[in-house]
């Protein structure tokens, strides 16, 4: 609950912010959305990658049992842990993925990663 | 006379010591109720035994006699081989050699392959089994070779590559030996490749022969693909053939075409969604027949294609039966490839119905709107009604023992782009599964010219095991959720249940030593249900390979 409600007070402070420099710089009101909703492509392609790429061990949108391969969703906020394991594999049961998948793709999967996490 | 006199006292000694298994031994297969020298439990695949000491009513009493650690947490879809004492049994990593009275291991030989080979392995971390011939065991390996190991030491005797895992082949397939040559097929029809099966001498592990499923512009076939699509096209062989020693013909099951999406690749598409007819000395095809033209739901046909005697229309007929992933059941004559019967085992929307007389499918609106790219719903789904996991047959009753699938698909193309090493299907795998509120699998008791169910068991969790029944009124098989179970031959009675640790997906077989007749599976899940279909129902059922073996208490 405290570690909810901390998110929740850090992304209100953040959205202050952008909407005070939004005012400041163009006075726009709806720039108060613009964080989310560039993250929304990035989302939707790392779900694209997902479903080619880790969809056949990891479940299809993510959902699984989490037995035989790990529940994606209860991952941890970790984006280091996840990037070096994408791209190097793990336990020699992860395969590594570096030279198929570059920076950008494995981003795009972050934020589909983290947009899917079981609260 | 002399030559006589010596080849009578080797068959004297021959029970005393651990000999060299023969082409004979492999043709007797489906009666040596002392062995199980063939994937299938005979060439015929009909995965029946004789053996009558467990029943129908002592089931109730078996119990397990020992436990063998896979020391592995993948899939484990292995058939075990018995000879002469010692059981085989493989798995992605390693092979094993075990004595089938105590459990205790041989040996074990370890099975290496790059760790990027996962990437290009479709439906699960798994090896299906060995074969045995001539005291040696041949595998293939998960990075697409095949290998040839001591029978007595597990020593890796040769070793052939057949594809590049960069280009998306692996392998999972356990061999076939017949008429003298080790015969192998491929996977990877998700991932652009071009399907074979190779015939190996051996001895050597030299290459005899490689035919392709899907055949080049100037091969007979090829008119049925436009442009370079045959470059592309699957037709995967990832099921071991059945093989009939009288006719010296080998019958194998081809794979879906690549990508899924129909449009890429207008016409027939030969041999995809076929079964050859080979000579395994040659590779040449005799016949062939194709049951889904152009697929574009992944109506894969590797499955068994059993072999059996049957009477159709008051004739004795030869014949060759399959419950297709595309919801029919179909009886072939195997001398000619003629069609005698296909009906629907399952719920089927995608065709009406089979033309007896070209064989093709009557097809649907929904395949029609498939084709054109708009989003479907259709029966059975992308698994099939069917999936691999191999069914019997028990010629006394007549009967065909299957665990069939019970849910439908959503189904909508999208362009393929392809890439070496990476998916090439062509539909959106974000919507995939129109699961229904019933059960989703059953066992049934299938009559095959008819496609009629007897009886049927439901399960809520689709089964994914093999079937095994015997002449003692009794059928085997395993849960996703760990329980191995007999049942009643005739009404499905439920005899007899233990839970095995982990879920089932193995291959159960029979066979009598020292006058007790024992039942081996493996326990161990983590094949293409378990980890593609989402069904979050498993989170209670633990990963973890083992070997379990059964008999009844006296």
């Amino acid at each position: 609950m405290i570690r909810k409600l901390s998110i929740w007070t850090a992304a209100l402070f953040a959205a202050v912010l952008v909407v005070l420099l939004a005012v400041a710089r163009t006075a726009t009101p709806s720039a108060a959305q613009q964080p989310a909703a560039a993250d929304q492509p990035q989302i939707d392609h790392g779900k694209v990658t997902f479903a080619q790429k880790c969809s056949h061990c990891h479940g299809p949108n993510m959902v699984n049992a989490g037995t035989v391969t790990p529940d994606l969703r209860t991952f941890p906020n970790d984006k280091e842990r996840f990037t070096t394991t994408v791209k190097l594999g793990k336990n020699n049961r992860m395969p590594p993925w570096g030279d198929l998948l570059n920076d950008d793709e494995i981003a795009d999967l972050w934020a589909y990663v983290s947009s899917r996490r079981k609260p | 006379m002399k030559r006589f006199a010596l080849a009578a006292g080797l068959a004297i000694l021959a029970p005393l010591g651990a000999n060299a298994q023969t082409t004979e031994q492999l043709v007797k297969g489906a009666t040596d109720t002392s062995n199980v020298v063939n994937y299938g439990m005979g060439y015929n695949l009909q995965r029946f035994s004789p053996l009558k000491q467990i029943n129908k009513d002592n089931a109730k009493n078996l119990v397990p006699v020992w436990n063998y650690s896979l020391a592995d947490d993948r899939s484990e879809e292995s058939q075990p081989l018995v000879y002469q004492g010692v059981l085989y049994v493989t798995t992605h990593a390693a092979t094993m050699a075990v004595d089938a009275k105590t459990g205790k291991q041989i040996w074990k030989t370890k099975v290496d392959y790059p760790a990027e080979t996962p990437r290009i392995v479709c439906c699960g971390i798994i090896n299906r089994g060995a074969a045995i011939f001539d005291g040696k065991l041949f595998r293939t390996t998960l990075d697409a070779n095949v290998i040839a190991l001591d029978a007595k030491t597990g020593k890796e005797l040769w070793r052939q590559k057949t594809g590049d895992i960069k280009e998306g082949y692996s392998m999972t397939v356990a061999p076939l030996v017949a008429d003298g040559v080790v015969i192998t097929g491929i996977s990877g029809a998700e991932f652009g490749t071009r399907g074979f099966i190779d015939g190996w001498d051996p001895a050597t592990g030299k290459h005899l022969w490689r035919t392709n499923t899907v055949p080049s512009p100037d091969e007979p076939g090829g008119d049925t693909w436009k442009g370079d699509t045959w470059k592309l096209g699957g037709g995967s062989t990832w099921i071991t053939g059945s093989f009939d020693p009288e006719s010296n013909t080998v019958y194998w099951g081809i794979g879906n075409p690549g990508p899924f999406n129909a449009a890429v690749r207008p016409g027939d598409n030969l041999y995809t969604c076929s079964v050859l007819a080979l000579d395994p000395k040659t590779g040449k095809m005799k016949w062939h027949f194709q049951f889904s033209p152009n697929n574009p739901f992944d109506y894969d046909a590797v499955a068994e294609m059993v072999l059996a005697d049957m009477t159709v229309e008051g004739k004795p007929t030869k014949v060759l039966m399959n419950a297709n992933r595309n919801g029919f059941f179909y009886v072939l004559d195997r001398t000619n490839g003629k069609l005698l019967a296909a009906n629907p085992y399952v719920k089927v929307n995608w065709a009406s119905g089979i033309d007896m007389k070209t064989g093709r499918p009557i097809e649907t609106d929904v395949t029609k709107d498939a084709r054109e790219g708009k989003k479907v719903t259709v029966y059975p789904s992308i698994l099939g009604g069917k999936n691999w996991e191999p069914m019997s047959f028990n010629p006394q009753t007549g009967l065909a023992y299957a665990n069939t699938l019970a849910f439908g698909g959503h189904y909508k193309s999208e362009p393929a782009e392809y890439k070496a090493g990476e998916w090439y299907v062509g539909m959106d795998l974000t919507d995939v599964w129109e699961w229904g509120d019933g059960p989703r699998g059953h066992l049934k008791a299938i009559d095959p010219m008819t496609g009629k169910t007897k009886w049927e068991v439901p399960s809520d969790i689709p089964r994914f095991s093999g079937v095994l029944s015997t002449a003692g009124g009794v059928v085997l098989s395993g849960q996703l959720t760990g329980e191995f179970e007999a049942f009643d031959a005739d009404n499905g009675k439920k005899l007899w249940s233990f839970q095995t640790g982990s879920g089932i997906e193995g291959q159960p077989v029979t066979w009598e030593q020292d006058g007790v007749q024992y039942i081996a599976v493996t326990s161990g899940y983590g094949g293409v249900y378990s980890i593609f279909s989402g069904d979050e129902r498993l989170a209670n059922v633990p990963s973890g390979g083992s070997l379990w073996v059964f008999a009844v208490k006296n």
